[in-house]
C-alpha cells in the first residue's frame, strides 16, 4: 500500500490551490490517524475555515477533542496576534521600572499593527505546535492556507534562526567587551556577571526556530501532501509548489490528484502531474459521488487514500 | 624601622603604577570602553530598528527585549546629541 506508507509521518501538511479538496483529505487522514490509536491534532491555518463543516463540529482557536484522540483547532491570525501581544506584555511585567512600564506597553502594542504581525504570530504558534509533536500529540496535520502564504511560512524558520544566530553572536561580543572593561577597570572581577536576560530570550528563540527547521526538513517525520485536481490552474500551482518546497528542502510525502472523473480532457493534466511527481508517491482519487462529511464517510475516503493507486 | 621601609616601598610601587597607568593603561581602558559602547549601540540599533522605521524581520519575536533596552536607548539619544527621543522610537523622556 504505497499511499499508506507515504502518509505515515508525524507531521503532515496538506496544501494546494483553494477548492481542490485539501481540507476534506486532511480531515479524513486525521480521523483515520486517531482511529488507529494515535493522539492526533488537526490544525487549520486556512482563514476560510471549513474544517468544522467537514467534521460537523463547532471549533475554536484552542484544540478541541471532536472524537476519541482527535483534537482540532482553527487558527485565526488576528486572534493569534492579539494573544501573542497580550502574552508578551504579561511576561515583561515586573522586569521594567514602573515609570517606564507605560512606554514599554505602548511600544509592544505598536508592534501589533505593523505589517506582518499576524503572519509572525501564526508562525510562532506553529513552532509551539511542532514542539508538542511526540509530547502531547503523536501526529499533527495542518490544513494549510493558500499555497503562497504557506510556502512563505515554511521559509521563515531558516530566516529567523539565521537572524537570531547573528544577534546572539553580536550580543556575546558586547558581553565579552563588557567583561574585559570590568576587568581593566578593576571592579569586582571575581564576582560572576549575572546571566544576561537578553541572551536568554534570544537563545530560546534560536533553539525553537532551529528545532522547527530541523523537523520540517526531516523526511522521516515530516511530509507535505500536495493536492491538485486535473485542471489547468491547480496543476500550474502544484508545479510551482514542488519547486519551492524543494528549494526549502521540505520533503514531499505525496502528490494527490483529487476528483479524477476519467474524462479525456483530464489526460494532459494527469500526465503533467505524473511528470511533476517524478519518483515521489502519487495517488489518484476518483471524484466522490456524494459530498464527504462526518466521521464515517471521512474514514471511507481515508481508506481510498491509504490504498491509493499510483496510477 | 621595617615599617618605614615597607611604606616607602609601597609609595614607590604606587608611583610606578601611576606612570604606567597614565602612559599605557588609561588610553587602553578608554579605547576598550569606546569599543564596548559602540558594539552595544550597534546591538541596540539592530533590535529596535523596527521602531525607528528600519524593517527588521525578527522584531515581532524580540519584543520582550524592550524593557532591557529602553534605558539604554535614552542614554544613546542623549549621547548622540538629541535632547529628546527621536520620533518613532521609545518616548523615554
Amino acid at each position: 500500500m504505497p499511499g499508506l506508507a507515504a502518509l505515515d509521518r508525524d507531521i503532515l501538511f496538506f496544501g494546494g490551490k483553494g477548492g481542490v479538496g485539501k481540507t476534506t483529505l486532511a480531515a479524513a487522514w486525521a480521523v483515520r490517524s486517531a482511529e488507529s490509536g494515535l493522539r492526533t491534532l488537526l490544525v487549520s491555518t486556512d482563514p476560510a475555515h471549513s474544517t468544522g463543516d467537514v467534521l460537523e463540529a463547532t471549533l475554536g482557536s484552542e484544540p478541541q477533542e471532536v472524537t476519541d484522540r482527535l483534537w482540532v483547532q482553527e487558527i485565526d491570525p488576528a486572534e493569534e496576534a492579539d494573544t501573542y501581544i497580550r502574552d508578551v506584555r504579561d511576561r515583561v511585567r515586573g522586569t521594567v521600572p514602573p515609570r517606564l512600564q507605560a512606554e514599554v506597553d505602548r511600544q509592544i502594542d505598536i508592534a501589533r499593527v505593523t505589517p506582518g504581525a499576524e503572519e509572525a504570530a501564526v508562525f510562532d504558534r506553529v513552532t509551539w505546535i511542532l514542539a508538542s509533536v511526540g509530547e502531547r500529540y503523536d501526529r499533527v496535520l495542518f490544513d494549510t492556507a493558500p499555497l503562497g502564504y504557506t510556502l512563505r511560512l515554511l521559509s521563515l524558520p531558516e530566516t529567523m534562526a539565521t537572524w537570531m544566530a547573528g544577534l546572539i553572536g553580536r550580543r556575546r561580543h558586547v558581553n565579552a567587551l563588557a567583561r574585559m572593561w570590568r576587568t581593566v577597570a578593576g571592579s569586582e572581577t571575581d564576582e560572576r556577571a549575572p546571566d544576561d536576560p537578553i541572551l536568554t530570550v534570544l537563545r530560546e528563540r534560536h533553539q525553537r526556530f532551529t528545532d522547527t527547521r530541523t523537523k520540517l526538513m526531516d523526511a522521516g517525520r515530516t511530509g507535505f501532501v500536495l493536492v491538485a485536481t486535473p485542471e489547468h490552474l491547480a496543476v500550474a500551482e502544484t508545479e510551482r509548489a514542488v519547486e519551492t518546497l524543494r528549494r526549502y528542502a521540505v520533503p514531499i510525502a505525496a502528490l494527490v490528484t483529487n476528483r479524477v472523473r476519467g474524462g479525456g480532457g483530464e489526460a494532459a493534466y494527469r500526465d503533467r502531474l505524473r511528470v511533476t511527481a517524478g519518483d515521489m508517491p502519487r495517488i489518484e482519487l476518483e471524484e466522490q459521488r456524494v459530498e464527504v462529511r462526518g466521521v464515517g464517510p471521512l474514514l471511507q475516503l481515508a481508506a481510498q487514500l491509504a490504498d491509493g493507486t499510483p496510477a | 624601622m621595617s615599617e618605614t621601609r615597607g611604606s616607602a616601598w609601597r609609595q614607590w610601587w604606587r608611583a610606578v603604577r601611576d606612570v604606567y597607568e597614565g602612559l599605557y593603561f588609561a588610553p587602553y581602558r578608554r579605547e576598550l570602553y569606546r569599543e564596548f559602547r559602540d558594539e552595544r549601540d550597534a546591538f541596540l540599533m539592530l533590535t529596535v530598528s523596527d521602531a525607528l522605521g528600519v524593517p527588521n524581520p525578527v522584531a515581532f519575536h524580540t519584543l520582550e527585549l524592550y524593557p532591557h533596552l529602553i534605558e539604554q536607548f535614552h542614554e544613546w539619544h542623549l549621547r548622540a546629541g538629541m535632547e529628546r527621543a527621536p520620533e518613532g522610537g521609545f518616548r523615554c523622556c
